[in-house]
């Protein structure tokens, strides 16, 4: 089985260690990944999608086109990413004069969109493709006696009708949940899960209100569950809970951390991955948690 | 005491004195004008009548289908964090005609793109396809905060709407190229990136050096 690999701006410059663990987790369920060489930003709804439709197709159009010539299907672990491509796509299969507008542009580059090639969000992909049971048996190291707090991520949920992938019921999501359990964690629920972390526009044009919004969803976590780890399906959400969590104790508004994996990171781990590596970017070290659980193994 | 939202009786399309987080909470005093309560009565006559034809242009199509229920605003971050124009006042904006309204107020820029809103509507109205309407046509009257230049200058410049130079340290430690297999290191793919980019209404509206219309960088 093989798979291009949509890195995203974030997950490249932001989180390498993200890179790596996709990198590590997927060939070892058996999934190659494509490079797609050349691949750009999806763009994020800031930048093109603000001035131009048609100019914002045709971006995503252009990194479609990419995964076309390869045959190929896109995977990406950020939520951005995924629902900006799933909207071009969407535009695009949807309305014939935009997508003809799209390719006359992309004649330019000598590229053309063909409507082929899907995103998937990484987590769904794997749970779909590979199965919980294929990643039980590959696990070397179970999470047996974690708790951990799920974060799915708005745009892996949401719009439900315009993904391939999508959740029985979106406001009762069930992927992440049984992908953590699948590793041997526990996950509780808790009343914000479906909270938005406050990243992304928000963060960049008023940074209070969005640390407001990530105050009430960590306190939540901390009141209700306490768990040993945040997992987040989204490269934005886990910078921000990561990043924001530093922010809040200068404050005096929150007096603990919880230290934050993205499902990816946490997968990679599970399967062997040095604990060190995957997690070298997080501001909030998993290290005890992590080491604590590889030490049962000795 | 105010309370979290003033509706005034007398106005067209009540006026609200928005929660100052800064206060509730303890936080310092935003940078922004959003945190500004605008207590003025609008009269309704005043609004621009032309206004909601623009929208649809802008390619969000189904603006007059709105019933102003609220779903989207029940379900909105931007009401959570207490900004003043979320989905369904902006869609309630548009409809009354105050452009400067909008334009004048950071909210809009704020818009998570999370999609609630779209997945709610029991319209079908699509208010997140709005909220980026919105944003096109606060663009053409160039109404948009800085942070949105340096985004799509960025985008431009390396094909990437966030990029940090220095990541190159981090990424080498673990073992990974330097750059991504993106528009980074491949210069021919970014020459793509550059002249898809040119050929869209962004270079007609020139916010952003790109060699074309005589707008270049001058160092």
């Amino acid at each position: 089985m093989k798979v291009g690999f949509f890195i995203g701006c974030n997950t490249a410059f932001n989180r390498p260690d993200l890179e790596l663990a996709v990198r590590y987790a997927f060939p070892r369920l058996g999934v190659e990944l494509d490079d797609l060489i050349g691949q750009s930003c999806c763009p994020t709804s800031g930048t093109m999608p603000s001035i131009d439709l048609v100019g914002w197709c045709a971006l995503g159009a252009r990194n479609y086109a990419i995964a076309e010539e390869r045959g190929l299907d896109m995977i990406t672990v950020c939520s951005t990413c995924f629902g900006s491509l799933v909207r071009t796509r969407y535009y695009m299969l949807t309305n014939r004069g935009i997508q003809k507008q799209v390719n006359r542009i992309l004649q330019e580059i000598g590229r053309e969109y063909k409507g082929i090639s899907r995103v998937r969000h990484a987590t769904p992909y794997l749970y779909k493709e590979i199965g919980l049971e294929k990643i039980k048996e590959a696990v070397k190291y179970r999470l047996d006696g974690l708790t951990v707090a799920l974060q799915p991520g708005c745009l892996t949920l949401w719009p439900s009708q315009l993904q391939a992938d999508k959740e029985n019921d979106p406001f009762h999501p069930q992927i992440l949940r049984e992908m953590c359990e699948a590793l041997g964690a526990s996950v509780p629920g808790y009343s914000r899960l479906l909270d938005c972390c406050g990243m992304g526009a928000m963060r960049s044009t008023d940074m209070e209100r969005s640390f407001y919004l990530a105050e009430r969803k960590i306190t939540s976590i901390r009141t209700e569950i306490n768990p040993h780890l945040i997992v987040t399906g989204c490269s934005s959400c886990l910078i921000q809970l990561d990043t924001t969590q530093e922010f809040l104790q200068k404050r005096r508004r929150i007096y603990y951390e919880i230290p934050v994996l993205h499902y990816m990171q946490l997968l990679a781990f599970c399967l062997g991955a040095d604990p060190e590596a995957v997690t070298s970017m997080s501001r909030i070290r998993p290290d005890r948690v992590l080491l604590d659980l590889l030490l049962r193994y000795q | 005491m105010k309370t979290a939202v003033e509706i005034d009786v007398n106005s067209g399309i009540g006026t609200a004195v928005m929660p100052k987080i800064s206060h509730s909470r303890g936080y310092s005093c935003s940078m922004l004008n959003n945190t500004q309560p605008f207590s003025e009565i609008f009269d309704p006559a005043q609004g621009q009548p032309g206004l909601i034809q623009e929208i649809p242009e802008l390619r969000a199509t189904k603006i007059l289908e709105c019933t102003q229920c609220g779903k989207c605003a029940a379900a909105c971050p931007l009401v959570l964090s207490g900004f003043s124009f979320y989905n369904k006042r902006v869609i309630q904006t548009i409809v009354v005609g105050f452009k400067d309204l909008i334009l004048n107020d950071s909210s809009i820029w704020a818009c998570q793109s999370c999609n609630r809103c779209t997945e709610v509507c029991p319209m079908g109205v699509d208010p997140f396809e709005i909220m980026l309407a919105t944003r096109r046509m606060a663009v053409r009257e160039y109404a948009l905060p800085t942070t949105a230049i340096e985004g799509i200058k960025s985008l431009y410049d390396t094909g990437h709407a966030v990029y940090i130079s220095e990541a190159g340290i981090p990424r080498k430690k673990l073992g990974l190229p330097e750059t991504p297999p993106t528009t980074t290191t491949y210069h021919e793919a970014l020459l793509e990136v550059q002249t898809i980019m040119k050929k869209t209404v962004l270079a007609e509206l020139g916010l952003i050096p790109m060699g074309v219309f005589g707008i270049t960088e001058r160092l």
